[in-house]
């Protein structure tokens, strides 16, 4: 046998000729809008001017196709729906080995939406909304995962920084669920899906049954975390907000978590949560926790503390969305049908129903950044007395929210263990690839600033 | 994503028309006659398997990458990229989409070399010559082929389906799940959609037990003439199996299968 030539040359000359290049179709440089641990996202435009609208760009984290990529194309090749973030096209780029996704870009997420809400809350301005601006989010959040789940995909790690909203154009005001990255198919699963990823969902919005050891993840699941940035859209505030040290644990018991989820909801009786007995952590639960210390807590006191009515349907709806029993939890598809979105207001395919957008664009983030926060212990000084100005703060706020468990451990920064990952998406400020030294650099630069007569407000958000 | 194979990519673009296939493979068979470009397809079949099992895939994974390599060579002559090498980077991408989890790129170049020593040594005198440089350049080569539809829609599921409605009975289950894998040695998963290939082979796993089941076939709302196209394919498999020692002839089909070329030299 001769020696075997892997590829053929003209067929490979070929195929290099008619690929097209990411950076000759698009004009994206400067123009970068997120980072974090699924990569690089840049708002783009077309170079030949074909058309106006902006487009996102995720430069996938990494080299070559990783499994957590593979799902990604895999899924959204084959997914269509208004309410699910659309793949335009793939770019692989041959010669660093770099996969890139095309998708429309969203202007506005959940995430910022809500932190621009606490934040007006905060300084007593509040923010002008459409009145039934929460029940269209809420109204399409269901209408997306329902063809998720209709087509056995599960997402796993919703979350409000998944949730993104189109800004001005044609989408104005839809919701598009995003980061599918994790999203797998559940209806043959081929392994326990425990064992892939050790953990998946972000903490505040696990259910408890995960919480608790469940193996399999369920279109329930989903359900739980929908109730959860229903809850903190009435709000303003995580429903479940929950000190964290590390996050990445392979052990999915999680007492604080458990704790607050009690603290908000109350200790499950058994009569309502009959199967709880089976649950792989069950006798560490009734180790860990007395129910007589959450005999005065429950959803009703919780959300009547915000001032949502108990006897309101948007209550209703989201007592059933937050069902600690995962069997009586209701399903997209019930939660569609429920009263709330029969009554006036009636959610609108805008969720701005046509009013101004009153939350800021995405700004861009300059590689500067990244070095600056490299360059942490030199300029450190320096900074604190530059950054005066509004935007720095913002960008503070910014800094500190990526990492959204570092609040409260504003008294022990040594404590705190290994800063979140956001699965993301384009807007979260991302620093978890810093060493821990820098990072707590960092927040001793905070707080130093907190420290330089900031406004209380800071502070507020700082611990959220 | 078994809700919805009518908005599938499978479904939209990669049921091919019969004619187009023919003219694809012109260029090949120009050199191998249509039942050698066959056999060397059920070849590499095998070594797809043989290597999934060695790796221990179920055979959802296997038979998704066995439909990757059969699409590649569907839009591509033989000689573009080595099937040899093709074969293993299927594996690869398959077990990733289908989350068997990712293979370890050592344990899939050590899997190769050892299956293609121990089990393909009549097909092959020499080591397995690839490494995982080699099998990361072509798998993007290959995605790009596919067009990144990466879901395939198989036959076991509706098989399932259809034997339990039929009032489970094993025997027939085991037998045309058999032939459910050997349609992945003909063109059927290129042609028609993974329900009728499923009715298609059971109906062939009830004429070999004897099992007389017309009247629940006839119930089936299924076009009879494509049913009876793929077990056409599948009983031509059959037949040219009665004849076919792949341990003589498969080297001189290697041998004379189009091979890809290097740069012309200057």
């Amino acid at each position: 046998m001769t020696t075997a030539y892997m590829m053929d040359y003209e067929f490979k000359m070929k195929t290099q000729n008619e690929r097209i290049k990411v950076e000759d179709l698009f004009d994206y440089e400067g123009c970068k809008v997120g980072r974090g641990t699924y990569g690089h996202v840049y708002k783009g435009r077309r170079k030949d001017g074909s058309d106006k609208k902006d487009y996102a760009l995720k430069q996938i984290e990494g080299t070559g196709l990783s499994m957590s990529a593979c799902r990604e194309i895999a899924l959204l090749r084959e997914l269509k729906h208004p309410n699910v973030i659309n793949l335009i096209r793939v770019f692989l780029s041959h010669n660093d080995r770099k996969v890139w996704l095309l998708f429309d870009f969203a202007e506005h997420d959940l995430w910022h939406i809500i932190k621009f809400h606490r934040a007006a809350k905060a300084n007593k301005k509040p923010v002008l909304v459409p009145k039934g601006m929460v029940k269209s989010l809420l109204y399409q959040i269901l209408d997306g995962i329902h063809y998720l789940h209709s087509n056995w995909v599960l997402h796993r790690d919703l979350k409000p920084a998944n949730i993104l909203v189109m800004g001005e154009g044609p989408e104005r005001g839809r919701v598009k669920i995003a980061d599918m990255g994790f999203a797998r198919l559940f209806n043959a699963p081929l392994k326990p899906l425990a064992d892939l990823d050790p953990v998946v969902v972000t903490f505040w919005y696990r259910a408890p049954e995960l919480l608790l050891g469940a193996r399999h993840y369920t279109k329930a699941i989903d359900i739980w975390a929908i109730g959860c940035i229903f809850a903190e859209l009435l709000t303003s505030e995580p429903i479940f907000h929950c000190r964290q040290e590390d996050i990445k644990t392979s052990n999915p018991y999680h007492h604080d978590q458990l704790d607050r989820i009690f603290n908000v909801m109350g200790f499950p009786h058994e009569k309502d949560w009959e199967d709880i007995k089976k649950m792989p952590e069950h006798p560490t639960l009734l180790k860990d926790f007395k129910k007589n210390n959450y005999v005065n807590c429950s959803l009703v006191k919780y959300m009547d503390r915000h001032k949502i009515k108990p006897d309101s349907k948007a209550f209703h709806l989201l007592q059933k969305l937050l069902l600690m029993d995962p069997n009586k939890r209701i399903t997209s598809e019930q939660a569609m049908q429920d009263p709330y979105f029969q009554e006036e207001p009636l959610p609108t395919q805008d969720v701005f129903a046509g009013c101004p957008i009153p939350y800021p664009k995405r700004e861009f983030l300059t590689d500067d950044d990244q070095e600056e926060k490299n360059d942490n212990k030199r300029q450190n000084q320096q900074q604190q007395q530059t950054q005066n100005n509004q935007q720095s703060q913002q960008q503070n706020q910014q800094n500190n929210q990526g990492n959204q468990q570092s609040n409260q451990d504003n008294h022990n920064p040594a404590k705190r263990v290994r800063l979140s990952a956001p699965q993301g998406h384009p807007s979260q400020v991302n620093q978890q690839q810093m060493p821990i030294s820098q990072q707590q650099q960092e927040f001793h630069q905070q707080q130093m600033m907190y420290n330089n007569g900031q406004q209380q407000q800071q502070n507020f958000q700082q611990r959220f | 994503m078994s809700g919805n194979f009518w908005q599938s990519s499978h479904h939209q673009q990669w049921l091919l028309d019969k004619q187009d296939l023919i003219r694809e493979r012109q260029h090949d068979l120009s050199i191998l006659a249509e039942d050698e470009y066959q056999k060397i397809f059920i070849f590499f079949a095998s070594v797809i398997q043989t290597l999934g099992e060695q790796l221990k895939l179920r055979q959802q994974v296997i038979a998704t990458a066995t439909v990757y390599f059969k699409r590649f060579y569907a839009r591509n002559s033989l000689k573009t990229i080595d099937p040899l090498l093709l074969a293993p980077t299927c594996i690869f991408l398959a077990s990733k989409v289908e989350e068997f989890g990712v293979i370890s790129n050592s344990r899939l170049i050590t899997t190769c070399q050892n299956v293609i020593k121990n089990k393909f040594s009549y097909a092959y005198t020499q080591e397995f010559p690839y490494r995982t440089n080699h099998i990361l350049e072509c798998e993007f080569y290959l995605l790009e082929n596919l067009d990144c539809c990466l879901i395939v829609y198989q036959p076991y599921r509706p098989l399932l389906q259809l034997v339990q409605d039929l009032g489970h009975e094993e025997q027939l289950l085991t037998l045309a799940w058999r032939i459910v894998n050997d349609s992945l040695r003909t063109d059927v998963c290129l042609l028609y959609p993974p329900y009728q290939i499923a009715i298609g082979c059971l109906q062939i796993a009830c004429v070999i037990l004897q099992k007389d089941h017309k009247s629940w076939f006839a119930e089936l709302n299924v076009d009879i003439e494509k049913i009876q196209e793929i077990a056409r394919y599948i009983i031509n498999l059959f037949e040219l199996w009665k004849t076919y020692d792949e341990k003589k002839e498969i080297q001189g089909l290697l041998a004379k299968m189009p091979k890809p070329k290097a740069a012309p030299q200057r």
